[in-house]
């Protein structure tokens, strides 16, 4: 695990009237307890990572409370974790980063919403949508609908987002139906406070279980009862649902003096939506719009008697929705014509953009739009004018004066990191093949494709990769390689990818990455990791779990011997055996290692023990700067510099003080032949007297031939 | 009515920016101001640029009011970098404008990928950043704040926050900051010592009114992208001084007539560079050889003068007199045993790696010297032999600090007499040669000094070990014979072949790609075994 996360774990336990501070999914995380869940799992991932983090660190307060928690195996798992609220009257939630667990989940979310649920469900999704996400961009907004899943989008606040999460629970129990609650990767990650409750202990639990099994063949999804619960969820369960987000006023409307005009905005889109209407003098900083506003806590399903009630009179309302299709505001247009009320212009995607994160930019220049096509009165539009402007003339000034954009700096495989090798050794392997076709992953080892690597031709999904090469094997002129991280492998790669690949004897190179954790989601355990809890389980091999399927050609590589690497490479892509060749590579997640080791060696060196602290470095005067290191590492702590020879009027190439000497820069060199500039430096920390004798013997030869001092 | 107050920081995974958001809030709240942060974490945390978004309302126990989890361009009162170029991002992006941003940035860079990767200078130009900044903030404080946070012993996130306290923009006490330090427990001393020197250059540094006036730029140090320093400042760090002042080979009588028939021969602006080279060829082999320098770039310089060079600040033969000075001193295994076994390597090493006093260095070389290498320094009859079987290479690890290691290096360096007979030496020789006959040649017949440049410059491509020396080589033998040295192409004229002397020496430049999805390994003897 990242970091330890016991202050965290404190405030779940704080109890009435207490305040707790601290970030957005944590905050959710307090609230389910509020809510007296029975059971909690789902996957990790950014930004939702922490309600699993912090959880698996309660495992006291749950067994107190009686809370089973689950690290899944993945969404689909989660998502079918679910189940048990479908018969009982247990609470139950699941979270993971959407969209992409969303798909994963899906087909368990399928039956989930057609079965109904008894106990109240809820799923918390981390929308992983915009500035920074490392996913597809695709809404989760059409899976709640096409499911009827309610969907909910509570305002970014602290105690909005706890009370949609308690009354979430209380929703999915009136209408029988599994709730969804989105938060974007921002409110996952704001920082506020919120005044908290007691927890509640579930009334059945691991404490008290259920004693009776509850059989009904209404909740199995075969004929008949597939076509009734269909009937059901639009029938019964969407009208309760209407009635009670109604009636708990989940929506809220916020009254202006303008009231020719109306905002209809997602919950989650309202403190930027009033930021720009700030910039505008049409908003206090306290939020008092003097544009009326509807804010959707809820966005699926849309409560047509408030929407009608909100629009009408109007000449015109804005619809902000981020993402596309506009479920929303096609929704709006429908429930306003079949009501027949046709004055209010429904005005939403033609002055704010169809696809992407809706910024402060976005929103600024999109409610400029608005008011420009509405002239309500009231509005100086010379005044927001001038502040759209404004902006807009900042960024041609920057662009005038920089001339050209400033490089863009994607992430990368951290400094020590032991992917990187195995991308070194087969960039170098590549170059002797003239091109390989590579099926690539889901995890940090995706960074392979940037620069300076390049490396991976697709990527279909998360442990996909090998099905992903299954029709390029026999459709390529080579063998293909396919990468796939030990996270991946244990999510989905061992059933749909190697299982398949054994048993079907294809002939391809797969390349496991194992280095311990799901790394890119902040080093969670998976069932190989290294160090696993004994809470947690005991630790399954990749390698005897491969040998068990039947795999034949199977070889475990130390990632930074970059030349074992490449020949281990050489070797799969030239043997005659056929079926599936496995290559182990081998290295465990640097972030892990020295977080682990940072703290032992801090303590041996304050008790005077001799430590050897190891980096690499570059001879200035050796180096003559073609930066074919650099092309095989992409190393941050491989850079450049100035060179200190006046002659030279390039950078040299050097390495910074970050280095933590993993040896990858020593090894590329002799691999790929570079240059005699590098060299390993061992600086040895509480010498011991050989090893000062030693040295004092070595200084003495090396000054008569004229060396060092 | 207070306007909420907005806090962009910039910064790249791994230098504690969400540690100085989190230090903001607790000093909002030691001052009793309502605070919000938000942070974009994820796979931008890793080594990626990302931001962490800060809004306080300073009004001291107010309720609190809508804050926006988003920064609005134009919204912004505080933007704070940790590095230049994540300013000039925050500029391009509009979160920096001269009605209400202060700009506090650190002037050292970290360069991204595709600024590192080029065989050639791939840096962004920060000068435009750093004139571009007061004209585009309210205010600008700009220092390097890396080596302050080296000089504190600590991580740039606490010198960063102690310039944005400092710059006087932050509504926070001095007192409330460094609580919001102390609070954070570990590692507080070293943070507070690192705030506090980041605070007193920032209160000290003249800060540039929006629209006009301009702020200094900031301490660049010389590690960063600057305009070449004079080369005699620069001299006492090059890699010849130690062993030359010496008076190793050369000795002072014949450097000193070196620099007499430097001063005869040349005019002024080309005197330090021509000192520099002699002294690096004298140091490299002997005193004659740099007499031979001195010859050779006499033929160039009688070329720019004929093309009226003087203009132009004599750069033909600047340049011609660099590539000239480098190419004269190639690396081969004795130039690079020589320059791995000298004191002032070793007392670099250990300056690098920050031993302290007390602690033995030791120093692994990593080399892979093959056939290839060893033929270089052999004469060219028995280099034929050698290269005929030369494989790839064996790997070596070298204690070049040991005993073994540095006398096996010493012995290897104390060679250099024999160079002057090895194969490499003559075959470099003959194509110095070539190329400066081509240089005198067709700028005597042309007289057009960019032509003259053009060729000069190719010898940019002559450098490097192994196969990259290889390649690039044979790129260099390959521009002379089709273009520098073809009939057909000089016939068409000094225009049309400049032009493609720049164009083959650029591509030349650009890294090799491998061309993805060629069907089969043409010329490869490996066996593909296809399934069925």
């Amino acid at each position: 695990m990242e970091r330890s996360f016991k202050a965290e774990v404190a405030k779940l336990r704080l109890g009435a009237g207490q305040t707790f501070t601290g970030e957005g999914i944590l905050a959710v995380t307090k609230a389910l307890l509020q809510s007296g869940v029975s059971y909690v799992g789902g996957y990790q991932g950014a930004p939702v990572s922490h309600l699993m983090d912090v959880l698996a660190d309660a495992r006291e307060l749950l067994d107190e409370l009686g809370v089973h928690f689950e690290a899944c195996g993945n969404e689909a798992g989660a998502a079918a974790m679910l189940g048990a609220s479908i018969n009982y009257p247990l609470r139950g939630a699941a979270t993971w980063k959407s969209v992409v667990g969303t798909n994963v989940a899906s087909d368990a979310l399928s039956n989930l919403s057609s079965a109904g649920v008894v106990g109240g469900a809820l799923i918390v999704i981390g929308e992983d949508y915009g500035e920074g996400a490392s996913i597809i961009q695709e809404r989760s907004h059409s899976f709640a609908q096409k499911s009827q899943i309610w969907l909910l989008d509570p305002r970014p606040n602290l105690p909005s987002i706890v009370d949609m999460v308690e009354k979430g629970f209380e929703l999915s129990e009136a209408s029988n139906t599994p709730v969804m609650l989105e938060l974007r990767i921002r409110a996952c990650h704001v920082h506020g406070s919120f005044e908290t409750k007691d927890n509640v202990a579930p009334k059945y639990s691991r404490r008290n279980p259920i004693q009776k099994p509850v059989f009904s063949l209404d909740r199995i999804p075969l004929p008949p009862a597939n076509y009734t619960q269909e009937k059901h969820k639009i029938d019964v369960r969407l009208p309760e649902a209407i009635k009670f987000i109604q009636r708990e006023q989940l929506n809220e409307f916020f009254a202006g003096d303008l009231r020719q005009i109306g905002i209809i905005l997602q919950g989650g889109m309202y403190n930027t939506t009033i930021r720009a209407l700030q910039q505008f003098g049409l908003a206090d900083p306290y939020g008092e719009s003097r544009i009326p506003l509807y804010v959707l806590n809820v966005t699926y399903p849309l409560i047509p008697e408030e929407i009608t009630r909100f629009c009408s009179g109007k000449r015109a309302v804005l619809v902000v929705e981020e993402g596309q299709p506009a479920h929303i505001e096609e929704a709006i247009n429908s429930i306003l014509r079949r009501a027949d009320i046709n004055d209010p212009h429904v005005i939403g995607k033609d002055v704010l953009p169809v696809a992407g994160e809706y910024t402060g930019e976005v929103l600024l220049n999109g409610l400029a739009a608005f008011l420009e096509l509405t002239l309500p009165d009231g509005v100086d539009l010379k005044a927001v004018a001038a502040v759209r402007d404004s902006v807009a003339q900042a960024k041609t000034r920057a662009a005038e004066l920089l001339t050209v954009p400033v490089p863009t700096r994607p992430p990368g495989f951290c400094i020590g990191c032991p992917e990187r090798p195995v991308f070194t050794a087969l960039k170098l392997v590549e170059k002797e093949l003239g091109g390989i076709h590579i099926s690539s992953d889901i995890g940090c080892h995706t960074f392979s494709t940037l620069q300076p690597f390049n490396l991976g031709n697709t990527v279909l999904g998360y442990g996909l990769s090998l099905a992903a090469a299954s029709a390029m094997g026999p459709n390529f002129g080579k063998r293909v390689i396919t990468v796939m991280g030990d996270g991946g492998f244990w999510h989905q790669g061992l059933t749909t990818g190697v299982a398949n690949a054994v048993f079907r004897n294809d002939d391809g190179v797969l390349i496991i990455m194992e280095n311990g954790y799901t790394s890119a989601t902040g080093t969670q355990n998976i069932p190989s990791s290294p160090d696993l809890p004994v809470r947690e389980g005991s630790p399954i091999s990749i390698e005897s779990t491969l040998r068990g399927l039947g795999v034949k050609w199977l070889e475990r590589v130390y990632t930074y011997e970059v030349s074992d690497v490449a020949d281990v490479l050489r070797r799969a892509m030239s043997t005659e055996a056929k079926g599936l060749k496995v290559i182990i590579a081998d290295g465990e997640c640097m972030l892990e290692r020295t977080r682990r080791e940072r703290p032992v060696k801090a303590k041996q060196l304050a008790a005077g023990e001799r430590v050897v602290r190891t980096r690499f470095g570059i001879d200035d005067d050796v180096c003559t700067g073609d930066r074919a290191c650099i092309r095989l590492s992409g190393c941050p702590s491989l850079t450049i510099k100035d060179s200190p020879d006046p002659l030279r009027t390039e950078p040299v190439t050097t390495i910074n003080s970050g280095c933590v000497g993993c040896g990858l820069c020593g090894e590329a060199a002799h691999a790929a032949a570079l240059c005699p500039s590098f060299h390993r430096i061992e600086v040895i920390q509480n010498p011991s007297g050989w090893d000062r004798f030693m040295h004092g013997l070595r200084q003495g030869v090396i000054n008569v031939f004229g060396g060092a001092k | 009515m207070t306007r909420t107050y907005t806090i962009l920081v910039a910064a790249l995974g791994g230098e504690g920016g969400g540690v100085l958001a989190d230090w903001l809030i607790e000093a909002a709240q030691h001052e009793g101001f309502p605070a919000q942060k938000t942070s974009i974490p994820g796979v931008s945390q890793r080594t990626g640029a990302t931001t962490y978004y800060v809004e306080m309302y300073p009004e001291k126990g107010a309720r609190p009011p809508v804050m926006a989890l988003i920064p609005s361009p134009g919204a912004i009162d505080l933007m704070a970098a940790s590095e230049l170029v994540e300013a000039g991002r925050a500029m391009q992006n509009a979160f920096i404008t001269p009605e209400r941003t202060t700009l506090v940035a650190s002037t050292h860079r970290i360069y991204a990928t595709s600024e590192k990767m080029l065989p050639t200078d791939g840096r962004y130009d920060v000068q435009k950043i750093l004139e571009a900044a007061p004209q585009v903030a309210q205010k600008a404080v700009l220092f390097d704040m890396s080596r302050l946070a080296q000089e504190a012993g600590t991580v740039i996130n606490a010198v960063l926050f102690g310039a944005m306290a400092g710059s006087g923009a932050l509504p926070l006490s001095r007192e409330a900051c460094e609580a919001a330090i102390r609070g954070a427990g570990k590692g507080a001393d070293a943070s507070l010592r690192g705030f506090a020197s980041g605070y007193a250059q920032a209160a000290s540094t003249p800060l540039g009114k929006g629209g006009g006036e301009r702020s200094e730029p900031g301490d660049l140090t010389a590690a960063e992208k600057s305009p070449p320093t004079p080369l005699l400042q620069r001299g006492e760090t090059a890699p010849h001084s130690p062993l030359y002042q010496r008076g190793a080979e050369g000795g002072f009588l014949q450097r000193e007539e070196q620099s007499d028939r430097v001063r005869r021969e040349f005019p002024a602006p080309l005197h330090e560079l021509l000192d520099e080279a002699v002294a690096r060829l004298a140091d490299y082999q002997d005193a004659a050889y740099a007499a031979s320098y001195l010859d050779r770039i006499r033929g160039v310089f009688a070329v720019d003068r004929e093309a009226g060079g003087e203009a132009g600040g004599w750069r033909l033969t600047q340049e011609a007199a660099r590539l000239l000075a480098l190419w004269m001193s190639y690396e081969d295994t004795i130039r690079v045993a020589d320059l791995k076994t000298r004191a002032s390597r070793f007392a670099r090493v250990r300056k690098e790696a920050a031993a302290k006093e007390g602690q033995i260095v030791v120093v692994t070389d990593y080399l892979k010297p093959s056939a290839n290498e060893f033929a270089d320094i052999l004469p060219p009859s028995w280099a034929a032999r050698l290269r005929r079987n030369a494989g790839t290479g064996r790997a070596v690890k070298l204690r070049t600090s040991d005993i073994s290691g540095f006398l096996a290096m010493r012995l290897m360096s104390a060679m250099k007499p024999l160079r002057r007979r090895s194969s490499r030496f003559i075959e470099e020789q003959a194509l110095i040669e070539r190329w400066l006959g081509a240089i005198k040649r067709l700028g005597f017949a042309a007289l057009d000094a960019d032509l003259s440049l053009e060729i000069v410059l190719c010898a940019k491509l002559v450098r490097g070990y192994g196969e990259t020396w290889r390649k690039s080589r044979a790129a260099f033998v390959n521009i002379l014979d089709t273009l520098v040295e073809n009939e057909q192409a000089v016939a068409r004229g000094a225009d049309a072949l400049k032009i493609a002397i720049r164009k083959a020496r650029e591509a030349s430049l650009t890294y090799e790609e491998v061309k993805p999805s060629a069907a089969t390994a043409k010329g490869k003897p490996v066996i593909w075994m296809k399934q069925g």
